[in-house]
């Protein structure tokens, strides 16, 4: 690719236009009426200043749990999705392992399912009786690790981290995937003609070459972590009891009891800490990127 | 060879393109058939299907289709006021109505035709009106008869037991007990569904309005705080109990209200919390069950009278659809005398609906014990901001059996938000 070849700004024009309109002018609109009053019961808007923040940040403390859950998910699920989906890349990249591209599509296939399926197909399987999880452990004689994976506020959040791991990872090994061809084999050759070993190649070589793309799956699994919802919805619609809900069910729960304003400035906590956590990780993530 | 591989694949890019276009000129000359929209939650409709089947009668009839929209009954009421509020809602749309909760729960002054003139509200029962009207206006179409809803219980596991249907908490205590030793779930709860474990604690309220007469108006007029209701805190108190002695079996948290047929008539639980009309559907797909089904009134808190809603769910059409008066023919279809007879008959839990032209199926014991009781209006019929916060009293019982929450948490909450509900509405008892 030709780096100095320079387009023209006015080429981003049209793009920049759709999304400011679509994309951007919402979330402020958005960040207006998380100042007011606004709900189902009544045309009045009233400005009532920091007053849904204070609800949030100071009111209820359930607002700050799901906060809390909302950065516990995202972190959970950025790391492993990752680690998993690099291991898999790795794994898929190798010339040695048969039906690669059958492979690669078996564990890329759930990205594809809706979430609602996927939601009534684990609901089956994680029922604690009749399910498919617990019965087989029970037919391995391994009934000591059967769990209430949904029902038990120590497994119900965990249960969830699972299921969104098992349908994102294979996306994440694909992205990964793409950018370890990318690396030139030579370096891996001339560093194992010098005696380095598996482990020092990966932590020496694909790592740092791998650092674009890694920073590209970092934000899309910040960004969806942050923003998830439907995954928690159709799982356990928050429960046991409040114990699996995030930020976007405390959301939805607002705008379905006619609380606009609340649930907007909720939105909009969410809107601004994906916007800042998004700009210092691509400038951090970025520096550390190799140029070859 | 390369320039004609470029036309090759320039006329497959054009190919879908000139079908679309054919399409739309398709659909400009053939006028599209009519589709209503008809969203519920499961159990907004009959599980037998017959609202479906009289649709289908009705789109021979008429070409115009039902296309039902069916949604978990845990996720229907946040979902439909979501879409009320975003103007996405289906043609028509099922909610559930009584008098203090329809209008925070669909607004039907600005999302529902007002159906007060037409001929089919002047035959529904009266006392049901009230429950799909607002501000004088009627805006809806409702069909089942009210609600009473007993615990029942397998005969066969009691006689064999030697137990006899309780009357008090100690006696159910006991004979939960009892069941438990012997190896039996003794009650079937189910909380996937969200809404069922809550009806304990409202379905009680006559009971509380005879222990404290006034108990209701004073709870509308905000001249006492829910708070203060020591019975209430007592049934949530002995339902906590029930479930930390295991009398709800293991999977509680993950059963749905759907599997207590099969839990029932297969002997794995000895007692269900149903609608009155339950136990005949029960005999219906199990009919080895004939004679060993018996009910008795809810005893939580020494309960002994029964519970009525005549309140139930009930079908609205949107105002904002273009399909607003389709919806209204249909209506108008539903209630045909022929077609409330169809109805009736082809839903086997049903045992009347409030059309007084429809006949009861209403058995000979059901009457005698609904006669030998003291009865009167369930709490979340007759106090309001109850019924809106429903399924969110079901999630705080949820935590409640999962130690994360205290009977007095749950006080707490119900009653901080009917404060909440009270307060965004700016009812005059709370707003000053």
């Amino acid at each position: 690719m030709n780096n100095n070849k320079i387009y023209p700004i006015y080429f981003t024009f049209g793009m920049l236009f759709i999304y400011s309109i679509f994309v951007f002018l919402p979330g402020l609109i958005g960040i207006f009426y998380s100042f007011t009053d606004w709900n189902s019961f009544s045309d009045e808007l009233n400005f009532i200043g920091l007053e849904n923040y204070k609800t949030i940040l100071k009111g209820d403390p359930i607002y700050l749990f799901y906060i809390g859950n909302t950065v516990k998910f995202t972190l959970l699920t950025t790391i492993i999705k990752t680690l998993i989906g690099f291991v898999l890349a790795l794994v898929m990249i190798n010339k040695n392992v048969r039906f690669r591209n059958i492979h690669r599509t078996i564990i890329f296939s759930p990205q594809v399912l809706s979430f609602l399926i996927v939601g009534l197909i684990f609901r089956s399987i994680l029922h604690p009786s009749k399910g498919f999880l617990n019965t087989t452990l029970e037919a391995m004689n391994l009934g000591f690790l059967a769990k209430n994976w949904l029902g038990s506020i120590d497994w119900a959040f965990f249960s969830v981290i699972a299921v969104d791991i098992w349908k994102g990872v294979g996306y994440i090994m694909v992205v990964l995937i793409a950018g370890l061809n990318s690396i030139p084999q030579i370096y891996h050759e001339v560093a194992q003609i010098d005696g380095a070993g598996f482990f020092r190649r990966i932590i020496h070589i694909t790592i740092p070459l791998l650092m674009p793309s890694i920073t590209v799956v970092t934000v899309l699994n910040i960004t969806y972590g942050l923003r998830v919802f439907d995954s928690i919805y159709v799982l356990t619609n928050g429960g046991p009891g409040y114990a699996t809900g995030v930020v976007n069910t405390a959301v939805f729960k607002e705008f379905s009891k006619g609380r606009f304003g609340l649930g907007t400035a909720m939105s909009s906590l969410l809107f601004l800490f994906i916007l800042l956590i998004s700009y210092f990780l691509i400038k951090g993530l970025n520096k550390k990127a190799v140029e070859y | 060879m390369k320039s004609s591989k470029c036309h090759i694949m320039a006329i497959m890019l054009l190919i879908p393109f000139l079908m679309f276009a054919n399409g739309q000129n398709e659909k400009k000359s053939n006028s599209k058939p009519t589709v209503i929209t008809f969203g519920s939650h499961q159990s907004g409709l009959p599980s037998s299907g017959i609202v479906q089947e009289i649709a289908k009668e009705y789109e021979k009839e008429t070409g115009i289709k039902i296309e039902f929209q069916i949604v978990p009954d845990a996720q229907w009421r946040d979902l439909l006021k979501v879409k009320l509020n975003a103007g996405e809602a289906p043609d028509i749309f099922c909610a559930d109505a009584d008098p203090f909760s329809l209008y925070d729960r669909i607004r039907p002054d600005i999302n529902c035709v007002d159906v007060t003139n037409e001929e089919f509200t002047s035959r529904m029962d009266k006392s049901v009106l009230p429950g799909i009207s607002y501000n004088g206006s009627v805006y809806g179409i409702t069909f089942p008869g009210p609600k009473i809803w007993y615990y029942f219980y397998n005969k066969e596991i009691f006689n064999n037991l030697g137990l006899e249907a309780p009357t008090s908490y100690a006696e159910f205590k006991a004979v939960s007990q009892k069941i438990k030793d012997a190896g039996i779930t003794p009650v079937y709860e189910a909380l996937q569904n969200g809404w069922h474990q809550v009806l304990p604690l409202f379905e009680t309220g006559p009971y509380y309005e005879e222990l404290e007469p006034g108990l209701y108006d004073k709870l509308n007029n905000n001249k006492m705080n829910v708070r203060k209701l020591a019975k209430l805190e007592e049934i949530i108190t002995q339902l906590n109990e029930f479930a930390q002695l295991g009398f709800y079996g293991d999977d509680f948290m993950s059963n749905s209200v759907e599997g207590d047929f099969e839990a029932i008539a297969n002997g794995e639980a000895a007692m269900v919390l149903e609608g009155y009309g339950w136990g005949q559907q029960l005999m219906q797909d199990y009919p080895e069950m004939k004679g060993k089904l018996g009910f008795f009134v809810m005893p939580w808190g020494d309960n002994q009278t029964i519970g009525i809603n005549p309140g139930s769910n009930a079908y609205f059409a949107n105002k904002r659809s273009e399909n607003a008066q389709a919806a209204l023919d249909f209506f108008a279809y539903l209630a045909k005398p022929e077609n409330l007879e169809k109805r009736l008959a082809g839903d086997p839990q049903a045992l009347n609906i409030c059309w007084p032209e429809a006949s009861s199926k209403m058995p000979p014991e059901y009457s005698a014990y609904y006669d030998a009781h003291k009865k009167g209006n369930v709490m979340q019929y007759g106090v309001k901001y109850i019924d809106t916060q429903w399924m969110d009293v079901g999630q705080d019982l949820e935590a409640m059996y999962v130690g994360a929450m205290t009977p007095a948490d749950v006080m707490d909450s119900i009653s901080r938000r009917r404060d909440e509900q009270a307060t965004i509405q700016k009812d005059p008892a709370w707003v000053k």
